[in-house]
Parts: C-alpha cells; structure tokens; sequence
C-alpha cells in the first residue's frame, strides 16, 4: 500500500507548465523478461518541492462492465474522485468490493449504471463481481503527484521536473511479500532523458483462472 | 520282473517324467513372466498411482477451492470475521473428508484452525502456501506421525486475501478406496519418516500385509528397482515409489506390492487341470500299456506253457492265439516245430523200442513190457525164452553184415510162427526172447524145442546154406524171478549153459548159476586187495628127481580176504579174467616173485621161480618189455625165472601167443607149459612154441599109483618130452609110490604135497634149510 503525503500531491493536468520537465522511461518486465503492462509507477519527491502541479478537481470515472469484464483492469485514483460503474451486458452483475479503502456491494441490471461512488481514502480497491468469479478489476487511489501506467511493452513515461524521486511499481499480481521496489531518481535540469527498470515476480492473472476459454488449461 | 510290468512302468515313468518337467518348465517360465509382468504393473502402478493421486488433489482442490468461492465465506474472510470463516471451514472441511482446516494469510499466519486446543501460528508446510498463490496445491505429508493430503487454495475476494489448508488423513480406508477404484495392485502401503529419523508404516491399503514392515526390520533403506519378497509365506513383486511431497515434510514412500500368488491364482485352476490330465495320462498309459503288453506277454506266455507242454512230452498243437504279426509267425514256426518234434520223437521211441534189422522190440523195450506185465500182476505165471544162434558173429564175420542181417530177419520171421501171441523181441546180436505169458515150463520146453526145430532148418540164400546153431534158454515166472530184468539174465544164464552143453535147451538151474552177483562184488574186494597188499605169494619147491634137491620154486597166488579168508587162486582168478583185471594181478605177480628171486639171489640160495601167466596176459604186446624192466630193476637174470602158461591158453590164441612167448624167450626166459596132456594141443604145434619145459596135468599123476594107463601117459610124455627136448615137471605128486615111479621113469622135477605145500618165503627158508639144497654158482 502507498500513502503519499497529502501536501506533496501534484495533478498530472499541470505537468504542460513545466518547461524544463524531464522524461523518466520505466520498463517493467517479469522474472522471465517478459513486459508486464498495467503496471502502475508512482514517482514521490523526496523533499519538499514548492513546483509541484496544481492538485486537479474530483473527477468520475467510468467503469464498463462488457462481456463480462471489467473496462478498465486498472483505474487510477486521486483521493475524492469517484467511480460509476456501468452495466453493457444482458446480465447482471453483482459488484463487490471488500477492500479496506472502500466497500462496496450491489447488483447491476443489464443497461443501468450505478450512482457515483466517491473514494476518499488511499489504497487498492480489489472489484470482483459475485456471480462472475473471473472479472476484476483494481482502483489505484493515491495522492502521489507523478503516476504513469505502463504499456503492451511494460514501459510508462513521466516527465518529472528536476529533483530527487522515490519511483515505485505496483501491480495487482505482485506476489504478496514482494519488497519494496522503490527505487531512487533524481532529475537533472540538463540531462538526457533517463529510464529505470523493474522485474516483477507476478502471479497467474486471475481472470485467467476462472475462464476455460482464457485459461491455458 | 514281467515284460508286463517293466512295459508299463517304462511308459508310465516316461510319461510321469514329460509332464513333470513340462509342467515345472511351464511354471517356471510363467513365473518368470508374471514377476516381469508384476515389474512392469507395478512401474504403471507408480505412475498410475501418483497420477491418482494427482487426480485426487485437483478433485479435492476444486471442491476446496469451490468452497473459497462462497460469498460468504469471502466475506466473512475479508471482513476478518473469525468465527464465521472458522464454522464455515468446519463445515466444508465436512464436507470433503477433511480432519483440519486452516485459513491462513498470504504470508502463512494462521488466522482460523478447525482443530482447537493446539491453534498453530504459522502454517508448517510454507512452501505449499507458496505455490498455492499460483494454483491450488496438494501433497502428500507427514504430519504428526501420520499422512495427511494438504491442499492448499487460494482465497481470492476477489484479490488475493488468504489461503485455506485442507488436511485429509490418508489412512488405511483411503488406501483401499482408492485401491478399489483403481486397477492398482493389490497392496499399496505408506511409510513415513518420524521426527526420530525411524520409518514407520502410516496406512496400508490391505490387510495381512507387512511389505514396508519388512523392508523398514531390514533396514537396508527402499528399493530403486522392483525386488522379489516374501512376505508372510507369500511372494510379491516389490516397488517403492517416493511421493510429492512439502519440503517441510519428513518423506513418504508408497510401497507398491504385486502378489505373485494372487497372479498366479488363474493358473493354478490350469495347473489343477494339467495335474489332472496328467493323472489322467498316466491312468491311460498304464492301461494301454498293460493292454500293450498284455497283447505281446500273453502270446508269449501261452508259447511258453506250451514249450513246458511240450517238454512234459505233450505234442499237441499250441491254441492259435495271434494270428497276424511276429507272434502269430512265431506261434506258427512254434506249432510246426511242435508237430515236427512229435513225429520225430515218435520215430524216435519207435527206433529205440525195435530193432531197425528185423522190426522187432529191442530188449529194453521188450524188458519194459514185460516189467509192465508183471507189475500189473506179479503172481501170474510166464515163461522167458532166449533165443541165440551160437554161430551168428562167426557167420557175420564171414559172409558180411547184409547176409547176416537178412538171416536175423528170418530167422525173426520164423520164431514169430509158433510164438503167435507171444511177445517176441531181438535181444542182441545173435539173440531173440520170446515172452510166453501164463505159460508154465513144459509149455516152454515144448515151444523151445519147436524153435529149435525151425531154426534147425539151414538158412538159405542163392547158393549159400548157412547152419544157425541155435539153442534156448528158458527162465520161468514167479520161480526164476520176479522181475523182468531177472529173468532175462537168468535166461542168459541159463541160454549160455546150453550153449556150452550138447543140450540144446536148458532151464535156468540156480544152484549152477556161476554168475551170482555176489561174485561181482569180489572183483572189487580184488582191486582194493591189490592196492592194500593182501595178496601174498607162496612158493612150492620144485625137487630135481635126478639129484634129489630143491633148485627150483613155483610161485601161487593166495589172498588173505578179510572176510572170506584165505582164498586160492581158482576162486578169483577165472573172475579176474572174465572182469579185465587178470592183467594187475599179473603184473603184481610178476613184480612180487622177481624181488623174491632178488632176494634169494642175495642170500646165496640157487632157485627158479616159476610164475604163472594167464591167457589173458599172452595177448599183451607190453608184457615182455614190462618183464624186462623188472628184471633190470631188481638185477635179476632171466634165468632165474621160469613163466609158466596152460596149454589152453598158449592154444586159444596162438599166433598172438607164439609172438609174445618168442619175445621172452629172446630174453633168456624159460617157458613152460602147464596143465599139459588134458588140451588139445599138437606136438606140431608144441614144436613152433619157445618152451622149454612141460608140466603134466596133477590129474594124471592122481591116479599114477593106480592106474596103468595113467602110467604109460605119463611115461609117455616123459619120453617124449625128452626126445623133443623138454624138461618134463610133475605137478600133483602126493605119495612116495608116485615119486619113486616118477624117478624110476627118468621125469625131470616133481612137485607136490608129498614133498611140500606152497609155503610163504619164510617157512620156506626153514624147509630149505632142512633139506639139503644143491650147492653151485649164483645163477645170477
């Protein structure tokens, strides 16, 4: 779980205004080499940084649910954003979540949508649907002012203003107990664009394992 | 041991032993194929067994994971409410046959555990929960000395939130559900390493096994490859496979066991039949055998009774009993040669029961009927008549066997006439019997003498007219003998006096018979006399009329029998003759008066010693040469000895005789002839002899004193001997009156009891020396 501090949180809206902004390419890739999209990189300052973009306003996302899955698998948040999740099947679903960031549970007609759910807290909210064990999907909620996801290629590009980062890689399959993959940048006013790498130990997607069609079984 | 017997045990044995070892190869091999097809099961059986397992784990996991899909539970997990997550996990923990059920953290903390009382904190097989992140996990472990399945499945709300452990024991009724369900060999057993490092057997998935015990009391650790034990008397094909297993786990081994009894089970029905065919064979071949040899046996059998048949004299035909193949050929060969061998014989009996000359019995057929006559009634009266043509070997030897022959058989012809009903048979050469039944002796003499009549007539062939010369001897039943054989000697005997006599026909007289039997047994006495030294030497002097001294001696021949006494020499000697043995007794004559001579000789007294030769000892060629060597042996001269031969003998061979007496006298012996005057020998003859001396017949001297005519006999003989150049002896001497004469007459020497007995060589040293004895040279 990251907590980010509240006064250092930035908008990602601001980051056009920052002209001598620099590009940090992160790859993340699995033990086997292999790119790892919807991985999400946080980059936090270290120090108190007063060029910090402005923090946006709340915002509504959107959650599709359409053949059974989940539209996005990874939705990032900002604390006070809130999320509407609608229903494109011919069948219900019931969405749930028991995640300590938000808990949620109600069931969708095929066609409604349902009122808007303000998150406020911080942390990963796991959404499964009840009567479909393989949809899911993750809400990112954090303050932290630079957030990137990553690509089909494992990369995520953020352009960071110069100074020192703690850069991060989540991902919803991250074996639990995994370390802390923090890892230190800090950018330079005149420097050339930079990148950083992580291997992640992942487990089997679970959408997989409950989908015969999906599964390599 | 039969051919019967030995034949059927021979197919029998033979059978017995093929089957055996048929049936041991047949065993052999079969095992040797069901332990290789128990190493190959139980290498399946591995496999199959693991992948059971396998199959067992993912059931287990899904329905566990089934479980972790239920809503509440998610909840009740997610929502950190314990009690319901723990009366949840009880309850599918029910459901699935599990004994523990834990819900753990993603980093193992124990959150729930069914099993009160001994709560753990961190779940023991981390592993396990490691992998289970991935997928659902089972294994097979060893858990507070027993074996438990752990499945571990994640719990997902719908991330990841936790893991909940299944712990189902594997104990003996899960072995042998999954046994039942599976075409695993028929024993499977789990053997665990305790905390202690020690083995031990944790389920068995049959009863009545021990293989893991057994492998674990051996302590020489599991086998890689399949192995043969025993086991409880029972034979199994052996494998162990270790299982998956949590590395936190001690290890676990599944020991796979095949039983080669049970494997073999389906044969043994095949081995019970094969056990009965066998009998069944055996029972077979020992009847067709039998049956076989009884086929061959009972032929043979039959021939040889019928060979002791046959050899008991019973000729007829053998029962044909085969008629095809090699025993009815030998049962044929064997009836012909039975046939052959009855006609044979019969010729044969005929041939020796007759005569092949005149076609009559032979005597020892005709001696056989009559016996069986006189069996059948021994007090009937008969009479036996031999019937002998005196000249028959004389006529053979002169006109031939042809003639001869023919005359027998007239002469066979001619008795048969008035012998009608009479049993008429050839005796010997020149002899026929007839056996006249129920008749008594003057029917015999009357028949006798109308043979005599018939054969009386010459028998005649072209222009030759033979005289037969019969005569008849007759010997009656009962009184001359009760048995055939008697009789016919006793006609002999009596056949043989008329053949001697003018009578024609004689009855057998036993007071005449001299050929007793008692008479054979002296000839034995005679031999063994002989031998023993009974036989003696006396010696009668001899007197020189002429100067009235003893020069001379005769040697007699006694025999002190130890029964009858002292025997003169005219009671064995015509004996001895007759029997062959006249020849030792000269011999040991000879030898006895030629060492007396010796001695004599030695002791200066001048005699001769006359020794008597029989007629028998004339013919033998040796005679001379044996009398030379005794006289060399004991340095005699010839000229002390005197052999002495009767007159009858020197005429019965006289060429044989002129031969060996000239060779004697070419020794320089004196001969002598005895008993002259009562033989028919011419002085022609006399003349041709070597003699030198002559010794008058005692019959003539007997009655010398007497009778004239005696008397000019003797004087005659004197004379003439003398003219002729004889010395003239006179044996019998036995008064003075025949003595004087004797001088008077001019005879050369007397002899007699007038002057002295034969007297044994000491008496007549005592005699001798009372008389004067002619004094001169040793004539030696």
């Amino acid at each position: 779980m990251v907590r980010c501090s509240r006064v250092l949180v930035v908008l990602i809206a601001m980051l056009p205004f920052q002209a001598v902004a620099r590009e940090l390419d992160v790859r993340v890739a699995d033990a086997r080499g292999a790119p790892v999209p919807d991985a999400v990189v946080t980059a936090v300052p270290r120090a108190n940084y007063t060029s910090l973009p402005a923090v946006p306003s709340p915002k509504t996302h959107i959650i599709d649910q359409k053949n059974e899955t989940f539209i996005p698998y990874i939705e990032v948040f900002r604390p006070g954003d809130s999320v509407v999740f609608h229903n494109s099947d011919h069948t219900r679903h019931h969405v749930y979540s028991f995640a300590p960031a938000r808990q949620f549970e109600f069931v969708l007609a095929p066609g409604e949508s349902s009122t808007p759910l303000p998150l406020t807290q911080s942390g990963v909210i796991a959404v499964g649907c009840n009567i479909h064990d393989q949809m899911i999907t993750y809400f990112y909620v954090t303050e932290a002012p630079f957030v990137a996801r990553s690509d089909g290629d494992g990369r995520a590009r953020i352009d960071l203003p110069p100074g020192s980062f703690d850069v991060r890689v989540w991902h919803p399959r991250q074996r639990p107990g995994s370390p802390d993959n923090a890892q230190a940048f800090t950018a330079a006013a005149d420097a050339a664009p930079a990148g950083l790498a992580y291997t992640l130990t992942l487990l089997p997607d679970q959408r997989d394992a409950h989908d015969p069609e999906r599964s390599g079984y | 041991m039969t051919f019967r017997l030995r034949l059927a045990s021979f197919l029998v044995i033979s059978l017995a032993l093929l089957q055996i070892v048929t049936a041991l190869l047949v065993y052999e091999v079969t095992r040797r194929q069901i332990i290789g097809e128990g190493e190959h099961q139980l290498a399946l059986a591995a496999t199959a067994f693991s992948r059971q397992l396998d199959d067992v784990s993912a059931r287990v996991a899904d329905n566990v994971q089934v479980l972790t899909l239920d809503y509440a539970l998610r909840s009740a997990i997610a929502q950190r409410d314990r009690d319901t997550a723990l009366s949840a996990l009880r309850n599918h923990g029910r459901r699935i046959g599990a004994t523990r059920m834990l819900l753990m953290d993603l980093d193992g903390a124990i959150q729930a555990d069914t099993q009160a009382g001994q709560a753990l904190e961190k779940f023991p097989f981390p592993d396990l929960a490691d992998l289970a992140l991935e997928h659902p996990e089972a294994a097979v472990v060893a858990w507070n000395e027993r074996a438990y399945w752990i499945v571990v499945v994640p719990v997902s709300a719908p991330t990841l939130i936790g893991l909940i452990a299944a712990a189902i024991p594997i104990d003996d009724a899960f072995l042998r559900h999954i046994q039942e369900q599976s075409t695993l060999p028929n024993t499977i057993e789990l053997a665990a390493q305790g905390g202690s490092g020690a083995w031990a057997v944790v389920a068995r998935g049959s009863e009545g096994t021990d293989l893991a015990a057994q492998f674990i009391a051996a302590g020489d650790g599991w086998p890689q490859v399949p192995v043969l034990r025993k086991v409880n008397g029972r034979e199994y094909v052996v494998s162990t496979t270790h299982l998956r297993s949590s590395k936190q786990s001690r290890p676990i081994v599944a020991v796979l066991g095949y039983s080669l009894d049970d494997a073999l089970r389906p044969y043994r029905s095949v081995g019970i039949a094969w056990a009965a065919l066998l009998a069944l064979g055996l029972v077979l071949g020992l009847l067709g055998s039998l049956l076989i040899a009884r086929g061959v046996s009972r032929p043979v059998e039959a021939l040889a009774a019928t060979a002791r048949r046959i050899a008991a004299g019973d000729y007829r035909p053998p029962e044909p009993l085969v008629q095809r193949g090699e025993l009815g050929e030998l049962a044929a060969a064997f009836a012909n040669m039975t046939q052959a061998i009855g006609e044979r014989e019969e010729q044969i009996r005929f041939q020796s029961g007759h005569d092949a000359v005149t076609g009559l019995p032979n005597r020892v057929a005709a001696e056989a009927a009559m016996q069986q006559q006189l069996t059948a009634d021994p007090e009937s009266h008969g009479a036996l008549l031999m019937v002998a043509l005196a000249r028959l070997p004389e006529i053979t030897k002169t006109v031939g066997h042809a003639i001869s022959d023919r005359l027998m058989r007239d002469a066979g012809e001619r008795i048969r006439g008035p012998a009608g009903e009479s049993l008429v048979a050839r005796a010997g050469d020149g002899e026929f019997l007839v056996w006249q039944r129920a008749a008594d002796q003057p029917r015999a003499i009357a028949l006798a003498f109308r043979l005599i009549d018939l054969l009386g007539e010459p028998y005649r062939e072209a222009d030759l007219a033979i005289d037969l010369a019969p005569a008849v001897g007759i010997a009656l039943h009962p009184v001359h003998g009760a048995k055939a054989s008697d009789l016919l000697q006793h006609a002999d005997v009596a056949l043989f006096a008329a053949l001697g006599t003018a009578e024609p026909v004689v009855v057998y007289d036993p007071i005449v018979d001299p050929h007793r039997p008692e008479r054979l047994s002296l000839m034995g006495d005679l031999r063994e006399a002989l031998d023993q030294h009974q036989l003696q030497l006396h010696y009668q002097p001899k007197l020189n009329l002429a100067q009235g001294s003893v020069d001379g001696v005769e040697g007699l021949l006694r025999w002190q029998h130890p029964k009858l006494g002292m025997m003169a020499p005219d009671s064995f000697i015509p004996l001895a003759e007759e029997t062959g043995n006249i020849r030792r007794v000269t011999r040991w004559v000879l030898a006895a008066g030629i060492a007396q001579a010796q001695r004599w000789n030695v002791h200066g007294r001048r005699l001769r010693v006359a020794l008597n030769l029989s007629a028998r000892d004339i013919d033998d060629p040796e005679l001379p040469q044996r009398i030379e060597e005794l006289l060399a042996v004991h340095g005699v001269s010839p000229e002390a000895i005197v052999l002495e031969i009767t007159e009858s003998a020197a005429m019965s061979k006289p060429d044989a005789a002129l031969r060996v007496l000239r060779e004697l006298a070419d020794l320089g012996i004196d001969l002598a002839i005895d008993d002259f005057g009562v033989g028919q020998s011419s002085f022609a003859y006399l003349r041709r002899l070597p003699v030198r001396e002559l010794k008058i017949d005692k019959s003539f001297l007997l009655r010398l004193a007497i009778g004239p005519e005696d008397r000019t006999i003797v004087r005659s003989i004197v004379e003439l001997g003398h003219r002729l150049g004889y010395r003239v002896t006179a044996e019998g001497v036995n008064d003075r009156a025949t003595l004087d004469y004797l001088a008077e007459i001019g005879c050369d020497h007397a002899q007699g009891f007038f002057i002295a007995r034969a007297l044994p060589p000491e008496a007549l040293a005592t005699f001798l020396s009372a008389r004067p004895v002619p004094a001169g040279e040793s004539m030696v």
